[in-house]
């Protein structure tokens, strides 16, 4: 097997008696899309500046390409972030910021004029490139940080929560963009990010962090179709969560009612969550291992989907339900209205509680 | 530009400044081209004189210690301001004010006072002699009040408050990401702070020089105790004028052009800072 990239291990990092980041290990692959998945205060956002070199772990090293890069000083590593604020040099054109990191590395003028030309071309700005940052939009000052720390070619890019500022349109259309442009020049990015659905449209293998500890990592489908664990399924998309309690092998609900789940599903004993996503639901229990009935308390039309709360009395919080609008339109539902919908066993996860 | 702004609001202060700053300094543009009169006082008739005398080399010269005087002042106190300033924006948020509040506390006694202490300091049997020769020094030591050195100190300790205010400004408002950028890019310290904080804080640089260089060429308090006079500046010349020799037409001649000097690099200094903010965005 080839060497990883980027290799965590056991890495730590303590402010005072606050541990930030306790004990991680990753390995990070070529060429790969990665991102790191977690609320504020998860400890994301210290990894990412310890990749940097801002912070200096505590404990654990950090291998990139086989070697030790941990102390290695942020100038001196193969590594270019990508800041959430932009950090655009305010008194330098569009042109200069990007020909900036070129310059420290002594490259020849004319090699450095063409590079900066090039990117110019690839972030699309080559007609502003006299103009300063605040002559520009937020996605074109976007681009323009990116192009900043793409133009030096690193081993590995890092981009601090990328398309926070930018209005949600612009977001989704960015966040292909930079998946195409990832895809061209063929370099390691690690994105950190608060926003799953970025992080499940953009990246090949996401890690979950919670309190400074990775949760989970693995592709956006296993993410998302099998979490580990309860927190995990809550944090991604949205997650029905049945109290259960096992009973003979069994899992009885609220209501007595017995729940199925599939073959692979690990059981644990006593008190547990049944859970099942709300676009696994469907109308009618004829199609489903299970089924519930409950009466419809809100109801929220997206335009491509329409939302139920259900109050059943196997859950204490409404359950959601998803209908495709082909769905919601074959049956006209109202707030009162008793429904009964089902699901597959295989749909089912178990959470310890 | 359709909203009103309550320009109303203005009228106190610009009254009070027309009363007591345009209409005065108008009188003295007015003085300047009227002769002396014989036994002192003003002859009401129209001369070039006094202009013409301000050129004269005797007195062009004291323009010209002036100003090195004073720009040498400057250039002291905007280094070590700006240094101070720098470590104060490096402080924890929290020790800020602290800080600043004490390198502005010398400001809160008077000016008189604070120039007669540093008489007492360099004087011949001062505390700087003192503490040189108990450390076991007793040769000669070269003389430390009476000259240009102390009127630049003096100049310099005086002004230097203003210059940490001046620069601390621009360098607690720079985004701390921006010089990580410089260093994430490749920069080591020395050229983050050359290519990036330095331009960006230009202005404050430019605020404190102009503010001391304008305060010290005027000055006559500092140059007249510290100075001894052994050598006159601008501002004693121009208080000999009025006050001895009773010449006022003269001194209101170079009132006028010391005046002229002071707006000129004002005006310079708000072109430099507006510039250097890069403000006026461009319809794109």
């Amino acid at each position: 097997m080839t060497q990883p990239l980027l290799s965590l291990r056991n890495v730590e990092k303590s402010f005072g008696t606050v541990r930030a980041v306790d004990g991680i290990d990753l390995d990070i692959q070529e060429n790969e899309f990665f991102a790191l998945l977690g609320a504020s205060g998860s400890g994301k956002t210290t990894l990412l500046r310890m990749l940097a070199g801002f912070e200096i772990p505590t404990a654990g090293e950090i291998m990139l390409d086989g070697k030790d890069i941990s102390n290695v000083q942020p100038n001196h590593r193969p590594v270019n972030l990508m800041f959430q604020s932009y950090a655009l040099f305010p008194h330098m054109t569009i042109a200069q910021n990007i020909a900036y990191g070129l310059e420290m590395e002594k490259l020849p003028r004319p090699e450095i004029n063409q590079r900066v030309e090039e990117m110019l071309g690839v972030i699309q700005l080559s007609h502003l490139a006299k103009r300063k940052p605040d002559q520009l939009s937020g996605g074109q000052r976007q681009r323009v940080a990116l192009g900043r720390a793409l133009v030096k070619r690193p081993r590995l890019l890092l981009l601090d929560e990328p398309l926070g500022a930018l209005d949600k349109k612009l977001r989704g259309e960015m966040q292909l963009e930079l998946k195409r442009i990832q895809d061209e020049f063929r370099i390691t990015f690690i994105v950190v990010t608060h926003d799953q659905e970025e992080a499940l449209v953009m990246a090949d293998r996401i890690a979950i962090l919670q309190d400074g500890q990775l949760l989970q990592c693995g592709s956006p489908h296993e993410i998302y179709e099998h979490p580990q664990n309860r927190f995990a399924a809550d944090f991604i998309g949205v997650m029905n969560f049945l109290p259960v309690s096992k009973s003979g092998g069994a899992l009885v609900a609220l209501d007595g009612s017995t729940i199925m789940a599939g073959q692979n599903e690990n059981l644990p004993s006593g008190e547990a969550v049944a859970a099942v996503r709300p676009e696994r639901l469907h109308l009618g229990a004829a199609d489903g291992d299970n089924s519930l009935s409950g009466k419809v308390s809100a109801t929220a039309y997206h335009g491509l989907d329409l939302q139920l709360h259900l109050e059943t009395p196997l859950s204490p919080t409404p359950i959601m339900v998803r209908l495709t609008a082909d769905a919601a339109e074959g049956r006209p539902l109202a707030i009162g209205d008793d429904v009964t919908v089902g699901w597959a066993a295989k749909d089912t996860r178990i959470f310890a509680a | 530009m359709n909203d009103r702004k309550p320009i109303y609001l203005m009228s106190p202060a610009l009254a009070w400044l027309t009363a007591f700053m345009v209409i005065p300094c108008l009188l003295i543009l007015a003085l300047a081209f009227f002769r002396r009169g014989i036994y002192g006082g003003v002859e009401y008739t129209f001369t070039m004189e006094n202009l013409a005398l301000v050129f004269d080399p005797l007195y062009a010269s004291i323009f010209l210690k002036s100003a090195w005087i004073a720009g040498l002042s400057g250039v002291i106190a905007v280094v070590v301001g700006y240094a101070a300033a720098f470590a104060i924006a490096a402080a924890p948020a929290r020790r800020q004010p602290m800080l600043l509040f004490f390198a502005v506390l010398p400001f809160w006694s008077n000016y008189l006072v604070r120039t007669y202490a540093w008489i007492v300091l360099l004087n011949r049997e001062g505390l700087i002699v003192s503490v040189v020769q108990a450390l076991g020094y007793d040769g000669e030591l070269p003389k430390l009040l009476y000259t240009e050195s102390a009127v630049v100190v003096g100049l310099v300790y005086n002004y230097l408050p203003f210059v940490i205010l001046a620069c601390y400004a621009p360098l607690s408002r720079l985004n701390p990401e921006i010089a990580e950028a410089s260093r994430d890019l490749g920069g080591s310290g020395w050229t983050t702070f050359r290519r990036v904080i330095l331009p960006m804080t230009v202005p404050g640089i430019a605020t404190g020089f102009v503010f001391v260089f304008v305060l010290s060429i005027g000055n006559f308090v500092t140059p007249a105790l510290l100075g001894g006079g052994q050598f006159q500046m601008i501002g004693n010349l121009i208080y000999a004028q009025f006050l001895t020799a009773n010449d006022w037409p003269f001194g209101a001649a170079l009132s006028m052009f010391l005046i002229a000097i002071m707006m000129g690099l004002l005006t310079l200094q708000t072109f430099a800072t507006e510039r250097a903010s890069g403000a006026r965005r461009e319809e794109s």
